[in-house]
């Protein structure tokens, strides 16, 4: 089987018992962070395509998402690791707090049409400020609905998008 | 609660959880939080590139108060 092939059958077939119990394990996790914290907040639980999807959603007090998000890519990080340590396997866990990744997402996607569009005018490449992973993959997306083509240059955490012309 | 808050983080992703100590100290450019594990789980709270120690820095002092925390990762066995 060739990587693409098993990408699709991995793709096919997500695990739904296994995504819910990261869920879980991270909820645990999170919860009793805040609980300490003495920050209020409800977790939400989901499943989206092949990853498990947490959300701390009506928080009051405290700040955990921080400049750019990376008190929340931290927490991400670390939550990943709790579900690692009790299920052996790497977690693909996406972590969102507040609504944050929804609002990143609406802005990036708007920056990436917005980019495509002057690149297309200009047909010189433009170089975006350095995103994290998540994000870039929003900018990545909207350039190539926009009918063009990007790549990442740079490493982490300073890796940027190139938006390339026609 | 800052160093309740680190033991939680760090109790979560290591392979002996009971084996723990969380100690603040105060230095004179402000406070420090000392945690020691298991000397197997160094690594893993150390992180590839120091990538966790970073991960637990931030979010450790996102809960702060604003003022600088420092935080060590230590082994049980280590002496300082």
């Amino acid at each position: 089987m060739t990587e693409a092939q098993q990408e699709t059958a991995s793709k096919a077939a997500p695990d739904l018992a296994a995504l819910e119990q990261e869920g879980e394990i991270a909820a645990d996790y999170l919860e009793g962070l805040l609980d300490i914290a003495d920050i209020d907040g409800d977790i939400d639980m989901d499943v989206e395509g092949d990853r498990a999807v947490v959300s701390v959603v009506d928080i009051k007090g405290g700040d955990l998402v921080g400049a750019n998000g990376e008190v929340l890519e931290a927490l991400q990080e670390l939550t990943r690791l709790a579900v690692h340590r009790q299920t052996g396997e790497r977690s693909r866990l996406m972590l969102d707090i507040g609504g944050y990744r929804d609002r990143r997402r609406t802005e990036l996607k708007e920056l990436g049409t917005k980019v495509a569009a002057d690149v297309k005018r200009s047909g010189e490449p433009k170089a975006l400020r350095p995103m994290t992973p998540f994000e870039r993959k929003i900018v990545h997306d909207a350039v190539a609905a926009a009918g063009l083509r990007s790549e990442s240059e740079g490493e982490e955490p300073r890796r940027f998008v190139v938006v390339l012309p026609a | 609660m800052l160093e309740e808050a680190l033991e939680h983080l760090v109790k979560g992703i290591v392979e002996h959880p009971d084996e723990i100590q969380v100690r603040a100290r105060r230095i004179r450019s402000g406070r420090v939080l000392e945690v020691r594990v298991h000397p197997e789980d160094l690594g893993k709270v150390i992180g590839r590139g120091g990538r966790t120690a970073k991960a637990l820095r931030t979010v450790v002092n996102a809960l702060g108060d604003g003022k600088y925390v420092r935080v060590d990762l230590l082994d049980l066995d280590e002496v300082r």
